[in-house]
């Protein structure tokens, strides 16, 4: 029952995703992705660093942190994008390792080591991968060649087939190569020709190469001695360059650290949700591209398994449509859209529909600029969008977008937007908030680019009436000591970096379900990073806690008194009609009944001669649970006002 | 539980409300009607037993009511008080017209309906109304008036009477050359409500008909998300804890336009309607639709290579990657991590290091429980020292039992009648995408040098201009409050959701009136669709300034379809072609069949070369649909296939392309590729490889709807 529910939630919710899909730009293409990781293996990427006495010391060769970022990458995938692909091709190795199934095995492509062919990731292969990071190279796969130099123009070839192959028409194919090399055929000039001949063919077939260089020690990586050849620039991608960063260890960064943080960077493609013209004063457009970078991780919901074949497998549902007055099956032809309205429908033809729907052309249009504290904190509705500027259709959209940025910044101003983000989308209200610079000291979001954010307002609509009257304040006293108490206990740098909290119930799903499909042990506790450092708190702030606590017990004593002294002359004024109906009444709601109300109660013992709903009422309005015989309910509550009272 | 409601509208039906005034292109009732269509048409919408109106006529040619006395002639009861159905408002639309009649007296009118009001709701508690609507042209009976006041106050039903082009000073509204008849009964009736009690009123028609234009958001009964402790410290180990019993509320929440159902023309009648397509549908011949889904596995014996499986031979399982993992029924819930309902805070961060753009989802309202000093003193404690040291709290946050957990943000905030703490959801490390984006205040060369001059950077003059038009845009005080004072312009409470009141604007239209269009979109809903036009006037030499500065240039639609023909170089710059034999260049391999392609395409001279390639290229994606087991390579040939085509409109030689399709649908469907291959077609359609008709490519010589018909032919 709850998870059908649960899915029916989840099916209105994807009207919404569908409708977000992030556009591709050829829409021919299956809107998918596979990553093809090249590592090379040569004796310099398998040497281990330094020996060190230090505990935060590297470990790990080259190869091994490649290795084990792989794994994370692809432990994240399949989390993150459970239908794109990945594959392992190690390049360098002495052993060839094509296809199994394919009659050429390993002699087209000498020194390459299909680890692991193009596919959406299985519970083995991860296991597979787990065992190579872990020293268990029982095939000896990570020994390099003997030979002097590895072509890499073979390497380049050999991914060429893996993607034309087992990813054809995806509308995003990505090879990442990972290498301590800048120079492969220093002194070669023809294989360093054919090679780029290589990559070129990729840039045809649309695959991006994306270069995860490592340096070590103090060499640096020198692109353009071989790597210009070959990486080309994204012609989607923004008109100002993105530097490479190599990923090295040091500065207390682990070159595995250094690796995964680079290579997370590039976990999901960068497509842009939509590509639209940003008016910032009437006649003046540029365009703009926006992204997704802040978005709610899910779970995939459940499937159904056929177990009663050889091996399980995952069955594929189809839906048929069946009228609800005759069950007969519906063409979908035949299906029409129309609104309940008093217990009928009220029919609207597909073109009324789309008339409805439509707000004029898709676009962001600012409609005038505002102080940014005139958002009110509580005005939140939805995640906000990242957008950034495109020269695509209008040449001089990044300079105006940047002088719009700047001045926003520097003012702490907002942009107020009314958006249509796709044809025949609601519009919305946005706020056009910017975001600092990553590098900057003080900047609260390091993990964030630097750019402008749609932020959807709330609108009359959205908002919830709130009708609350509680009027106690607290003394000085008692608001300076929880002022120490707040001091004591702020977060590293003072800041909220959502890097550092995994969604714990997402990771126990996945890990539990990677266990069960390995066979393995059940973990027994999950790690969770949300829950408070109890230990740290008690040891930073303890003290003042204590020195609070008095306070407040106190305070709380003397405001009862006094609440209940008031309600005692209240109640004796001479205000009949009052009194009358409180004794008319009989029954005062259990919710209604104050602390001082309820000890008298149960002092008098008058309490048990509450009706079970009543007392009901008042566990519940308590937070106690409202479960059990009277006889539990009596004991719960009269627990409850000893421990509170 | 919402209140109960009756409302009776009394309708002046008088020959004189035919008339069209004022400027008006309908008729008096027709006007006035479309504010008491809308009201009842709300409580149709509504649904609810508890919502009933009645409707009277007066000044009607019949007389039909209950009160067999002198004096009440020409008066109807047109609908008796109760609930209203869609077909009860059907019925009732076709006897609201005016009459011949000038005879029938409102005040007649309003004892009957204080009759039919007492009758119905008797000493039961309801909200009872009158509303009057009368163009005053009438004998107007003012002798019982106190009378009648007296008795609505004791029924204590309110009155509200609106009059067609009735003065309205406080509207500035005032009509010329009144009739002294109507002049004399606007008195009357004006005396009428004064004595009838404080919610009664008296009102120009025009008021209550701009004032539905004006959107009304649906309130919404408060809904508790949490109740119980908020924590801070260990309270199993710790000998002081900060433990607060409070209770969490929605403070936004997103509304939704209403929701079309998937229906279908009921079977007796599919047929028939679907004859005469231009009659407007009735929303009674339709019926919901029901999804029924089956179940399908991979199994190479079957035909086609899948086959049925029961629904009950299914289990529930999850899918790791490509592994399928079965959930036994008993441990269902082995992959929720179990949690306890619970507000713990783990701890606090600075006000203006936190970014609001973080926010992923809708904010909550948490304050202390009621009748609990402690909890009261403590919580308010705990606001003021957030709220003076300008911090949030971050705090992890269970609903329920076996709810996950989420984190939110707590921010204090100081309400006149309270202090709370407003909450919006965090996101986790999993939901941030650390996509790496270039700078927008620098640009870093191939070389590694570092610019502040560029052509992707502003000029000083631009940023100037930029700064200028964005102080001169300020709309924090170009609103008008109450009191006339300036004021922020689109505040929250100002911004409707355009979607939801168009949707059901329209849907109310429709259902009072099938037979008209659907209405364009009210006005108001697109206020804040565009700047203010008269700031924009006054701020124009800016905008001038700012464009002229920003020197944007449009990008010419043609050349974003050309940009293949130059050759594209790798960030080195090395001409990658040069580096190929001439040999090499025209012949295509399977195995490299794209790059091949566009190479052959690119140093193409001659429409010969261009022909043969297309050829050499067509062959490969033949021979790879024929070689396809199932539909193994089918990705591979619809790959070739779009190669082909974007190419080929790319060099403006469409009907190569247009050749090669027609050729290769031939064949498709007529299974000389290698058996049955209708399910490829298929595929081509949907990803819309047909022909290249003249919108995308101008020099083709096929039709739009050529092209189309060649997707639907068989």
């Amino acid at each position: 029952m709850t998870d059908a529910q649960k899915d029916w939630r989840r099916d209105e919710n994807d009207e919404d995703d569908e409708a977000e899909q992030e556009l591709d730009e050829a829409s021919l293409k299956a809107q998918k992705d596979a990553i093809l990781l090249a590592i090379e293996v040569s004796p310099s990427m398998l040497e281990p660093p330094p020996v060190s006495s230090s505990r935060k010391a590297d470990r790990d060769s080259p190869v091994q942190a490649a290795l084990k970022c792989a794994r994370h990458l692809m432990e994240q995938r399949i989390i993150s994008n459970p239908k794109d692909m990945m594959g392992i091709l190690l390049f360098g190795t002495e052993k060839t390792k094509f296809r199994d199934d394919n009659g050429r095995s390993g002699l087209g492509y000498p020194n390459c080591y299909l680890f692991m062919d193009l596919d959406i990731p299985a519970a083995e292969d991860v296991k597979a991968l787990k065992a190579l990071t872990e020293d268990e190279d029982e095939d000896e796969v990570l020994k390099p060649a003997t030979t002097d130099t590895v072509s890499m123009s073979n390497v380049l070839f050999c991914a060429n087939q893996i993607f034309t192959t087992k990813a054809a028409n995806f509308g995003s194919r990505r090879l990442f190569i990972v290498t301590d090399n800048d120079d492969p055929h220093a002194s070669d000039k023809a294989a360093m020709s054919a090679a780029a001949v290589r990559a070129k063919d990729l840039y045809d077939l649309g695959i991006t190469i994306d270069l995860f260089p490592i340096a070590t020690g103090d060499s640096k990586f020198d692109l353009s001695k071989f790597y210009d050849d070959i990486v080309y620039r994204d012609p989607n991608a923004e008109a100002n360059r993105t530097e490479v960063r190599a990923s090295k260890s040091g500065d207390g960064l682990s070159l595995l650290n250094s690796l995964i943080s680079n290579i997370n960077s590039k976990q999901t493609p960068k497509r842009a949700l939509f590509h639209l013209p940003l008016e910032i004063a009437p006649g003046l457009k540029i365009t703009v591209k926006g992204y997704n970078i802040v978005h709610r991780q899910m779970p995939a919901r459940t499937c159904y398994i056929w177990l009663e074949g050889e091996k399980a497998q995952i069955a594929t549902g189809e839906t048929t449509r069946v009228a609800e007055d005759s069950a007969r099956t519906v063409e979908k032809q035949e299906i029409k859209k129309a609104y309940k309205f008093g217990g009928e429908y009220v029919y609207f033809t597909p073109e009324e529909q789309k008339k409805l729907r439509d707000f004029g052309a898709p676009t962001i249009r600012i409609i005038g600029f505002k102080k940014r504290s005139m958002i009110p904190v509580w005005a939140s509705v939805k995640k906000s969008t990242f957008i950034f500027p495109s020269e695509e259709d209008y040449i001089g959209s990044t300079r105006v977008f940047s002088a719009l940025w700047q001045k926003l910044l520097k003012d702490d101003k907002i942009g107020l937007a009314w958006c249509v983000l796709r044809s025949n989308a609601q519009p919305m209200f946005a706020a056009l908030i910017p975001s600092r610079e990553q590098s900057e000291d003080d900047a609260g979001t390091p993990y964030l680019p630097a750019g402008l954010w749609l932020y959807p307002l709330p609108t009359a609509d959205d908002l919830r009436d709130i009708n609350i009257e509680r009027k106690l304040d607290c003394s000085e006293d008692l608001k300076t000591k929880m002022r120490v108490i707040v001091q004591q206990l702020n977060l590293p740098k003072g800041i909220y970096n959502p890097l550092k909290y995994p969604n714990p119930a997402l990771q126990w799903h996945y890990k539990i379900l990677q266990t069960l499909a390995l066979e393995e042990e059940m973990p027994e506790e999950p790690e969770d990073l949300t829950q408070p450092k109890n230990k740290a708190i008690s040891k930073r702030a303890g003290g003042y806690l204590e020195e609070w606590s008095e306070t407040l017990k106190d305070e709380a004593d003397r405001a009862t008194r006094a609440r209940s002294l008031k309600r005692e002359i209240e109640d004796d004024a001479p205000e009949r009609p009052a009194k009358q109906r409180k004794v008319a009444g009989e029954r005062p709601s259990g919710s209604n009944l104050s602390m001082a109300q309820l000890r008298d109660a149960i002092e008098s013992g008058s309490i048990s001669k509450m009706t079970v709903a009543q007392l009901k009422d008042v566990a519940g309005a308590r937070g106690l649970s409202t479960s059990g015989k009277k006889a539990d309910l009596l004991e719960r509550i009269e627990q409850w006002v000893e421990e509170n009272s | 539980m919402a209140d109960k409601e009756a409302t009776v509208f009394i309708i002046d039906l008088g020959a004189s409300m035919a008339a069209v005034n004022g400027g008006r292109e309908e008729s008096d009732l027709d006007w006035s009607m479309s504010y008491v269509w809308d009201k009842i048409s709300n409580v149709v919408a509504s649904n609810r037993k508890t919502l009933c109106v009645g409707v009277v006529g007066f000044r009607t040619d019949e007389t039909n009511h209950t009160l067999s006395e002198d004096g009440y002639e020409n008066i109807s009861i047109l609908q008796p008080l109760g609930p209203m159905s869609m077909s009860g408002l059907k019925a009732l639309q076709p006897k609201v017209k005016p009459s011949r009649t000038v005879e029938g007296d409102a005040i007649s009118a309003i004892v009957i309906a204080v009759d039919m009001i007492d009758k119905y709701t008797k000493k039961n508690k309801w909200k009872r109304q009158i509303v009057l609507i009368t163009d005053g042209q009438g004998e107007i009976d003012p002798d019982d008036i106190g009378d009648i006041a007296r008795k609505m106050r004791d029924s204590n039903i309110e009155l509200t009477v609106l009059g067609v082009d009735f003065d309205a000073p406080d509207y500035g509204f005032k009509e010329e050359d009144k009739p002294s008849v109507k002049k004399q009964n606007e008195e009357t009736l004006k005396k009428l409500v004064d004595g009838c009690g404080d919610d009664s009123r008296l009102a120009s028609m025009v008021e209550a008909i701009d004032d539905l234009n004006e959107p009304r958001a649906k309130s919404v009964k408060p809904y508790k998300t949490y109740e119980g402790l908020l924590i801070l410290g260990d309270p199993k180990n710790a000998p002081a804890v900060v433990e607060i019993r409070v209770e969490r509320y929605f403070k936004t929440h997103l509304a939704r336009p209403p929701a079309a159902s998937t229906v279908v023309v009921k079977e007796e009648q599919a047929g028939q309607s679907q004859a005469d397509e231009d009659e407007p549908m009735d929303g009674a011949e339709l019926t919901a639709v029901r999804q029924a889904r089956t179940y399908k596995v991979n199994d190479p014996d079957a035909p086609g290579g899948k086959r049925d499986v029961e629904f009950e031979s299914l289990a529930k399982g999850y899918e790791y990657g490509r592994t399928a993992v079965h959930i036994s029924e008993s441990d269902q819930n082995v992959t929720k991590l179990a949690t306890e309902k619970s507000f713990k805070i783990i701890g606090f961060v600075q006000k203006e290091k936190y970014e609001m753009l973080l926010n992923l989802g809708e904010t909550c309202v948490t304050v202390a429980s009621k009748y609990d000093e402690k909890s009261e003193l403590a919580f308010s404690s705990l606001v003021w020292a957030l709220s003076e040291l300008d911090a949030y709290a971050v705090a992890r946050l269970v609903t329920k039992d076996q709810k996950d957990p989420m984190l939110v943000l707590l921010m204090p905030y100081m309400e006149p009648d309270y202090v709370c703490l407003y909450d919006v959801p965090l996101p986790f490390a999993e939901d941030i995408r650390t996509y790496q984006f270039p700078p927008l205040d620098r640009v870093v060369t191939v070389s590694g040098q570092t610019l502040t001059n560029h052509r992707l950077l502003p000029s000083d003059e631009l940023n100037q201009a930029m700064s200028d038009y964005v102080d001169a845009m300020d709309i924090s005080n170009y609103g008008i409050d109450e009191d006339g004072k300036p004021a922020e312009y689109a505040t929250i409470d100002e911004l409707y959701n355009p979607a939801i009141h168009r949707i059901g604007h329209a849907i109310k239209q429709r259902a009072i009136h099938p037979e008209k269009p659907v209405p364009e979109i009210p006005p108001v809903l697109l206020r804040f669709a565009a700047p203010p036009t008269e700031l924009v006037e006054t701020v124009q030499p800016h905008i001038d300034a700012l464009i002229h500065a920003a020197d944007v240039k449009k990008v010419p639609p043609k050349a974003k379809g050309k940009r293949q023909r130059e050759t594209v170089k790798p960030i080195s710059g090395l001409d990658v072609d040069a580096l190929l034999g001439e040999e090499q260049k025209g012949s295509i391999s399977p195995e490299n069949a794209i790059p091949d392609f566009k190479r052959a395409l690119n140093s193409s001279e001659e429409v010969e070369q261009i022909a043969d390639a297309t050829k050499q290229m067509g062959a490969i994606v033949r021979s790879l649909i024929t070689d396809s087991f199932g539909d193994s390579k089918y990705a591979q040939a619809m790959e070739g296939i779009g190669a082909m085509r974007e190419e080929l409109i790319n060099l403006e030689e469409p009907g190569l392309y247009n050749d090669f399709v027609r050729d290769l649908k031939k064949s498709l469907l007529s299974g000389a590729l290698g058996g049955d291959r209708r399910d490829f077609w298929f595929k081509m359609r949907w990803a819309k490889l047909g022909l290249v008709d003249k919108k995308q490519s101008e020099v083709s010589s096929v039709t739009l709807e050529e092209a189309g018909e060649f997707y639907k032919s068989r």
